[in-house]
């Protein structure tokens, strides 16, 4: 097993001032890419927002700010498991990363479920997309992000299918699955600010 | 355990956990109380894009990158936070 990140992180390892590219850089080219479109509907939502604050201002009141807090919460939180397993994983600590990836897993999973938790009684209360722009924004923002959650769970449980079957796992493989979901919980530290918080 | 605790990505989880109870206290609030307010805008979207940073320079470990991938990821946090800001003024006048 290799026991140290000389091997796996040589920029870090060899020259603690030397650079280092974090997974692979088609991943970050997605990433840059995905939060350029999130950030143009970003823009947007506020552009529309600007033209009818009242409708938009009234509407927001109709959600549940403490889910809200608290998928942030949960967001965070596994991404921090996330972050340190994948250094663990770097160091060679393979029960240890395996350990905080099912954390991630476990904590990152509330997440859809909260969300329709969310989304049940809105659409109960007959607060659909059709009902207004807020809305309309709302659902598909966030139903898009959602699918990026679940995408998300759906490479980390790949990420731990490959640390159990190799003993010398590929690392930028894991820093790339961590990076995606590292950048699902950045969206939504904008979108919670955006549609729970901003007046 | 206590090699998580003194880990700097631990410090980052729990500033940035934090900033969300702060920024949530700021902006949260029903009926009456519940009005457009420029401070509480600005403070949140302030906030949040700090949070963003946060994410980007440690759990993604853009601190550790070469300057380009620095300076697409924080001119990123930067160009939303000043058009974000932009958008919302206008449309307050």
């Amino acid at each position: 097993m290799m026991s140290s990140s000389s091997a796996l992180a040589p920029g870090r390892a060899g020259n603690p001032r030397a650079r280092y590219l974090p997974g692979e850089a088609g991943m970050w080219f997605f990433i840059l890419g995905d939060l350029l479109i999130f950030g143009l509907y970003f823009i947007a939502y506020m552009v529309y927002r600007g033209q009818d604050s009242a409708l938009f201002l009234h509407s927001q009141q109709q959600l549940n700010q403490s889910i809200g807090v608290i998928n942030t919460l949960v967001l965070l939180t596994s991404s921090w498991c996330l972050a340190l397993g994948t250094e663990a994983a770097r160091d060679g600590k393979t029960a240890h990363a395996l350990r905080l990836f099912g954390a991630t897993v476990a904590i990152g999973g509330l997440f859809p479920f909260l969300k329709l938790l969310e989304w049940g009684p809105k659409l109960a209360a007959g607060h659909t997309a059709g009902e207004n722009l807020f809305f309309m924004f709302y659902y598909v923002m966030t139903g898009l992000h959602l699918c990026h959650v679940l995408l998300g769970l759906v490479i980390i449980g790949f990420m731990i299918r490959h640390l159990r079957r190799n003993p010398l796992p590929d690392v930028k493989f894991l820093e790339a699955g961590a990076i995606y979901w590292h950048m699902v919980d950045l969206l939504w530290l904008v979108l919670f600010a955006l549609f729970y918080l901003m007046r | 355990m206590h090699e998580y605790l003194r880990n700097p990505l631990t410090y980052a989880w729990a500033l940035l956990m934090a900033i969300t109870l702060v920024s949530w206290t700021l902006g949260r609030g029903h009926g009456a109380e519940y009005h457009l307010s420029t401070a509480i805008t600005v403070g949140v979207l302030g906030m949040s894009m700090f949070k963003a940073l946060l994410v980007i320079a440690y759990f993604m470990e853009v601190r550790l990158a070469p300057v380009w991938l620095k300076r697409t990821t924080y001119g990123w946090a930067a160009a939303l936070l000043a058009s974000l800001l932009t958008a919302y003024f206008l449309g307050a006048g």
